[in-house]
């Protein structure tokens, strides 16, 4: 418990060093928000007084001050270019990606452990290099590009996959809110409906999503199975007579576990950020979008917010994963 | 569809396991029940969301959709049929909220009748005061309080319940052309104020307009129904659901899919070969104009012949033909062709390298020169026409260096007016000339970024304002004209077509200066 506290309390000068560095970053970029919110076409009066509304006329530590203040109180500022408080948009915006994040992970999990698993056994072997073969694959994989031919194949010529736009099909409701994520709140409700239609438009991006997490995860299980099994423990767990399902999934795999976890943390961190691409191809109603579309309006507070949550999950995420290592490993318990 | 159904079976167990232990109640336990559906749906996929919903501050091409959606103005442009199509007939000022008008002798005083048969979609009356407080609100807004000025209106006042007079600063003719834009939207002004005022309307409406906003979620969609109780003809649509698809290629996708009605911003390449097979391809000449500007204050360009040699080797032909595969005409005045008193007269520039090789020679770069060209990004055919004339410049020994900026740092060194050369585009929202060419191309204009000047330009604009006769008017809009045509601060590069992709069977499209579809004049045949 202690170290959990003291984890949690170092945080605290990460993320105000993170505040700082956004809040700098952002500043100095190029282009004035109210030039871009105005249009080209806009009089310099209108520009004028679109910089006094959003505040931009201040001084620039007054605008800081501001900002510091605003976040204490829980205010993430005000997205110029939506119209609305950032943590609104947020809110309706999160989940989405949230779900789409998790969605591939699972899938990442589901299909990069037993591959990384079927890749150590079998080293060397033709199973081996087909492996190989898939994850050199799925770490090359432009985004963009897979999730354009998915939707040209799986929706334009097969028709297999719902039209890839939004989360859920027009014609239904999404489901009750609960958490904010269609999957879980339309089973939560018992929605059979929402959910077979969640489901159907969920799939397909997350699969395109998960390309890069099942390699990363494969190789990695790949790698940790392989160092695993050269040890004593499992030969002599072999000479005793103990089949190989046991030793694999007894023995190896839980000793892999540790850097299995880690890496799949980490990448937890960039599915989120690789949502972006996905996100816009998709028409998923995601943060990813937003952010960009906020970038290219120079809109301040939804970047600096993204940025500052982004900080948030990385820390929070390593955090869960440094404490997980105490369930595998006994040794680190006690630090 | 086997792929479909095993997920559905799957989820299907699933559910049915997690329902029998007890469930809330749930958004789709009548999903069945839409309640006769044998309305008009129009499905329409659009490039962005939208910002806001306030007509006073809306001002891109889907929030200003979804206002004029909404609301209505008093008065209106009348149509006109030109070559089988619909299109506005901007010099006839139809009524709409407001049955008439009239001026009095010195051209400034306007008073306009309002229908006594409207109510907002709040079920409140419509009164005079509401037309006063929404002048008010437009007055004291960000981006349309500009208009306003232009418009030079002076005070707004009630005369009776159902009258309003307009004073203006001085005889104006800009007052009446711009009065039907979607920023002079009549609102509910009792219900803005009881939700807290105009921060609320950036998402709600406060409208007597034909249609109602069910739902707007600008990352994904909007769903828009006819408003029961509209005061004009009943539209034809049922509902209207918009859909933000910022992918064109998915946009395109969906309409060959027939997931979508209709689609628009779709690529000029894509468009090709795109008509026929139950797909329309309704293309049609619009007010948005593109040009390549040359600071006139920055050597070479400050010589008109260094200029006018540049608008002979750019490669018209090409721009239009490979860069927007005909999407897109000539230009061939500062103003588009469909702009009131359009002339061409003063401008002789077609792609001619030995001309402008000769032009070049006298005005003493016989070698060439080499400047700096700023692309600003968020537009591909800029990129491909940049390039385009690049390579025909190099012919000529001229070298073009070009920088690309983001859209908001391109905006910005604009507006500081020291960029030696650049591509823009621009729509007039108002078709008039004296619009388009005094924000432009005067000496004091807003939008003049390449500085041009000239003392009888700007006399004739300030002259031409307060002309009453539209003939007159435009015999000196003509002259003004000339004159740039001939001193060349741009090069005209081409007038954008604007298209709208749909199923067959989709009528009354009507196009407008403000390129915006009015859906309440659409109905499908089906």
């Amino acid at each position: 418990m202690r170290i959990i506290f003291r984890r949690v309390l170092a945080m605290i000068p990460t993320l105000l060093g993170v505040v700082v560095c956004i809040f700098v970053i952002t500043r100095v970029l190029p282009g004035d928000p109210a030039r871009t919110l105005a249009g080209e076409n806009a009089a310099d009066s209108v520009v004028a007084k679109l910089r006094e509304q959003m505040g931009l006329d201040q001084p620039i530590w007054a605008q800081f001050w501001d900002y510091l203040t605003g976040l204490l109180r829980g205010d993430l500022g005000y997205a110029w270019h939506t119209g609305r408080p950032v943590a609104e948009d947020f809110a309706t915006r999160f989940p989405a990606t949230v779900e789409l994040g998790l969605a591939a992970l699972l899938i990442g999990i589901l299909v990069g452990v037993p591959l990384g698993i079927l890749g150590a056994t079998q080293r060397g072997r033709f199973a081996d290099h087909a492996t190989r073969v898939i994850s050199l694959l799925g770490a090359s994989m432009p985004l963009f590009w897979l999730g354009l031919i998915v939707i040209s194949v799986f929706y334009g010529s097969l028709g297999w996959a719902p039209a890839p736009v939004g989360r859920i099909d027009d014609a239904l409701n999404p489901p009750t809110r609960v958490t904010g994520l269609y999957v879980i709140d339309s089973i939560i409700t018992g929605d059979t409906v929402a959910l077979q239609s969640s489901l159907a438009h969920l799939i397909w991006p997350a699969m395109v999503l998960s390309v890069g997490a099942v390699a990363i995860i494969s190789r990695m299980t790949r790698s940790s199975m392989l160092e695993v099994l050269g040890q004593d423990y499992i030969r002599t767990a072999a000479a005793k007579g103990m089949g190989p399902a046991r030793i694999i999934g007894g023995h190896a795999l839980k000793n892999a576990a540790p850097s299995i976890v880690t890496i799949i943390g980490l990448e937890l961190g960039q599915l989120l950020g690789g949502a972006v691409i996905t996100e816009t191809i998709f028409s998923w109603p995601g943060i990813g979008g937003y952010v960009v579309e906020s970038i290219n309006a120079t809109d301040y507070a939804p970047v600096q917010a993204m940025t500052l949550l982004a900080a948030v999950i990385y820390l929070i995420v390593n955090l869960l994963v440094d404490l997980s290592q105490g369930i595998f490993d006994p040794k680190v318990r006690n630090v | 569809m086997r792929k479909q159904r095993m997920i559905s079976a799957a989820a299907l167990a699933i559910a049915v396991v997690l329902s029998s232990a007890g469930c809330v109640a749930n958004a789709n336990s009548n999903a069945n029940s839409g309640g006769g559906e044998a309305d008009q749906t129009l499905t329409i996929a659009y490039s962005e969301g939208g910002n806001t919903l306030d007509p006073a501050e809306a001002n891109d091409g889907t929030s200003d959709t979804l206002v004029v959606a909404s609301y209505d103005q008093l008065v209106t442009y009348g149509t006109k049929e030109v070559d089988g199509k619909r299109v506005s007939d901007t010099a006839t000022i139809a009524p709409m909220l407001a049955t008439e008008w009239e001026v009095d002798a010195t051209d400034t005083v306007y008073t306009f009748t309002l229908r006594d048969d409207v109510t907002f979609q709040s079920g409140k009356k419509l009164t005079a005061d509401d037309v006063v407080r929404s002048f008010e609100h437009i007055k004291s807004s960000a981006s349309a309080s500009f208009l306003y000025e232009m418009a030079g209106i002076s005070t707004v006042e009630a005369a009776g319940d159902d009258s309003v007079v307009f004073t203006l600063t001085g005889p104006n003719h800009l007052f009446l052309q711009i009065l039907p834009m979607y920023s002079f939207s009549i609102l509910d002004m009792d219900l803005v104020e009881k939700n807290g005022g105009a921060e609320w309307l950036a998402t709600h409406t406060a409208g007597t307009g034909p249609y109602v906003i069910e739902s707007w979620d600008p990352a994904s969609a909007a769903k828009l129904t006819r408003n029961e109780e509209y005061w004009g003809d009943e539209p034809a649509l049922g509902t209207v659901n918009l859909k933000f698809i910022t992918d064109a290629s998915n946009r395109l996708q969906l309409l060959k899919k027939g997931s979508v009605d209709a689609a628009l911003e779709i690529a000029p390449k894509d468009l090709q070969g795109l008509d026929g097979d139950g797909i329309v391809v309704d293309s049609r000449p619009s007010n948005k104009v593109l040009f390549f500007a040359m600071n006139n204050e920055i050597a070479p360009f400050d010589d008109p012949k260094v200029r006018e040699a540049i608008s002979y080797a750019i490669p018209y032909d090409k721009l239009i033909d490979d860069v927007m595969k005909g999407q897109a005409s000539p230009m061939r005045s500062s103003v588009a062709s469909s702009t009131p008193g359009y002339t061409d007269e003063g401008n002789s520039a077609e792609h001619d390298l030995d001309k402008a090789k000769k032009l070049l020679t006298e005005a003493g770069y016989p070698d060439g020169f080499t400047f700096e060209f700023t692309l600003g990004s968020g537009f591909s055919d800029w990129n491909d026409d940049a390039v385009l004339i690049q390579a025909e410049l190099a012919k000529i020994g001229v070298t073009m260096n070009i920088t690309n900026m983001a859209r908001a740092q391109f905006l910005e060194a604009l507006a500081g007016k020291q960029v030696q050369s650049y591509i823009s585009r621009w729509t007039s929202f108002v078709n008039d000339p004296g619009y388009h060419l005094g924000l432009l191309l005067t000496s004091e204009g807003t939008s003049n970024y390449m500085n041009y000047s000239n003392s009888r330009v700007d006399e004739l604009w300030k002259q031409a304002a307060t002309e009453s006769d539209a003939d007159v008017r435009n015999e000196m809009y003509g002259e003004m004209q000339q004159i740039i045509n001939e001193e060349t601060p741009w090069a005209y590069l081409y007038e954008y077509n604007i298209a709208v992709a749909h199923g067959e069977g989709l009528e009354g499209y009507t196009s407008y200066p403000d390129g915006l579809i009015r859906f309440f004049q659409l109905s499908k045949s089906e």
